[in-house]
């Protein structure tokens, strides 16, 4: 292991957060077998009383855990120097293979995180608790994720050993490999410049859509799913083919790098922040009919829209400047 | 109308010092009445009065307010109705000391964002029903208990609450202004408020404007103490 500060920070952060998200799971089980709000029994009433603890405990870890996934993969960055081979965070990872899947797992739960907070906001401004039971079958589903993907970390970190000699990102992210990677690389650009625009021209419409008329929240939702996808493929297909002006070279990773600008954090927070705030629109979408929901979500999810137009916004115009100005030139 | 069922409250739970101030009280209040909880110190009438006025949480059981249940709200919900629907009066007035009559009357209402001219003119308008306009600039703690009660009932009307919750409001008054009071009161009575009022004086429980008197002791209703009109209340929610 090495002992950088971020990997202890991260390490520790980790271990109190499943610390934090055990004690409100085992909450979270009383809360789904024994909530019955009709009842006055003194277990309901310590339950109602204990879910403003456990509400106020997850909102903290898990606003934490939305920051933790950048501060890894930027700890990750930061460690390029120390392994032969490595020339970003994509090299770092490689060192074992603990390393993928923590990322994997951090970006699934950074968006499971993200659509639990804002189940969590609506239902903590019903006076009756109306999605408590469902709120916290979310949080049962989270936690064995939370626990593996420390699990995961600890294993990356633990074994991590300055004399390997890993592959640098050129070799893992280029084209003409029988790898994922290198068969994302791959991808045409033509089609895929396509598809990229037409999923976020689709998205922003549906967006504006839903925020003028409240209707078609599942297909805005979906639609966000596929246009976030559609967009991490195309950051290795073309996009970050642009940022680095060669085209060969396919790196997710080193556009978090100085030299680009750390151009990488600010693409990456606008459109994983674009993707929790437009499927946190479908995922309340079954509740907004509940009584004592019905003024408080409708608006809610509009805000949501409109916060993800935004961001997808910033996304494509943060790239289609790239494209423009870039002194590359793939389509002519 | 308010519906208490079995409601309980104990504090220091499971601790050497547990104490079960309530213990499972059901009762029926209604609206536009005033109800006095009578019984001696340590009875649970403060703690009752608290539970009601959304206060403290009981340990268990279920308070209805106007067909509402208050218990399980959320904290912010609460607040509001505290401010909204509950006017206090305190034993100890709880004015606060170093800013003006005036001042304290209008407190209770800043929270709700009412443009400042209206609310001074409301709150005079309290002042000089009660008569202490003439008080109105000056410091509290200039004040003579009578006068303080005055003000402090003004400033529990202040946001025009629909109920009025008392807890010994004559505690530090001599006869002659618990009298007053009673007065007062009937003079909120007449105005369709609820009142609720914890206390063991006769001056109060007495009292012709008293619609109904619930004998607590040791944090349960004595029946056999209570006013007919309560207990035909108690047989109507036993027989439930």
């Amino acid at each position: 292991m090495i002992f950088h500060p971020a990997i202890i920070a991260l390490c520790v952060a980790s271990l109190f957060i499943c610390l934090m998200i055990a004690y409100s799971a085992y909450y979270g089980i009383k809360i789904v077998k024994g909530w019955d709000i009709k009842s006055g029994s003194e277990q309901q009433l310590v339950l109602e009383r204990r879910t403003y603890l456990i509400s106020a405990i997850l909102t903290y870890v898990f606003g934490f855990y939305l920051i933790s996934l950048f501060l890894y993969v930027f700890t990750v960055d930061r460690l390029h120097i120390v392994f032969t081979g490595a020339m970003c965070a994509a090299g770092v990872l490689k060192v074992n293979s603990y390393g993928y899947p923590t990322l994997l797992l951090k970006i699934m739960i950074f968006i499971f995180a993200g659509l639990w907070l804002i189940v969590n906001y609506a239902d903590n401004r019903a006076y009756d608790y109306p999605i408590i039971k469902t709120k916290y079958l979310l949080l049962l589903i989270l936690t064995p994720l939370v626990i593996t993907e420390m699990i995961l970390q600890a294993g990356y970190f633990l074994q991590m050993h300055p004399n390997i000699i890993t592959s640098c990102c050129g070799s893992l992210f280029s084209e003409g490999k029988s790898s994922l990677t290198s068969e994302l690389a791959s991808l045409p650009v033509v089609p895929m410049e396509v598809a990229f625009y037409l999923s976020m021209l689709l998205t922003v419409y549906l967006g504006i859509s839903f925020h003028r008329k409240g209707e078609k929240g599942y297909l805005f939702s979906v639609t966000v799913a596929i246009a976030f996808l559609i967009s991490l493929v195309s950051i290795i297909s073309f996009i970050s083919v642009y940022y680095y002006e060669l085209p060969t070279h396919h790196c997710p990773f080193c556009i978090l790098q100085k030299e680009y600008g750390y151009i990488g954090y600010f693409l990456y927070v606008a459109l994983l922040g674009g993707a929790v705030s437009g499927m946190g629109v479908g995922v309340l979408m079954p509740f907004r009919n509940i009584e004592s929901l019905t003024g408080i979500i409708p608006s809610t999810q509009r805000k949501l829209a409109l916060i993800a137009v935004v961001f997808f916004l910033i996304f494509t115009a943060l790239v289609t400047y790239r494209i423009v100005f870039s002194n590359l030139v793939l389509v002519s | 109308m308010i519906t208490l069922a079995n409601v309980r409250k104990i504090f220091n739970q499971a601790r050497p010092n547990e104490y079960t101030a309530v213990d499972g009280v059901s009762l029926q209040l209604e609206e536009h009445d005033v109800t006095v909880f009578k019984g001696p110190s340590g009875s649970g009438k403060t703690t009752l009065l608290s539970l009601v006025g959304c206060m403290a949480r009981p340990t268990s059981g279920r308070i209805h307010l106007l067909g509402r249940e208050i218990t399980s709200l959320p904290e912010r919900f609460l607040t509001e109705i505290r401010r909204k629907t509950f006017g206090f009066i305190f034993q100890q007035f709880h004015l606060i000391k170093g800013i003006s009559v005036l001042d304290n009357v209008m407190l209770p209402a800043y929270p709700c964002g009412e443009r400042l001219s209206v609310l001074k003119e409301r709150a005079l308008h309290l002042l000089d029903l009660f008569n202490v306009s003439q008080k109105a600039h000056t410091r509290v703690e200039w004040l003579s208990g009578g006068e303080a009660q005055r003000v402090a009932i003004a400033r529990a009307l202040i946001n025009g609450p629909s109920i009025i919750i008392a807890d010994e409001p004559t505690a530090h008054l001599d006869s002659m202004h618990s009298h007053e009071l009673v007065e007062i009161l009937r003079g909120l009575k007449n105005d369709r408020k609820t009142i609720l009022i914890a206390s063991h004086d006769p001056i109060i429980y007495d009292s012709d404007i008293v619609d109904k008197v619930v004998h607590l002791r040791d944090g349960k209703v004595d029946e056999g103490d209570t006013g007919p009109r309560t207990r035909g209340h108690l047989q109507l929610l036993k027989g439930r």
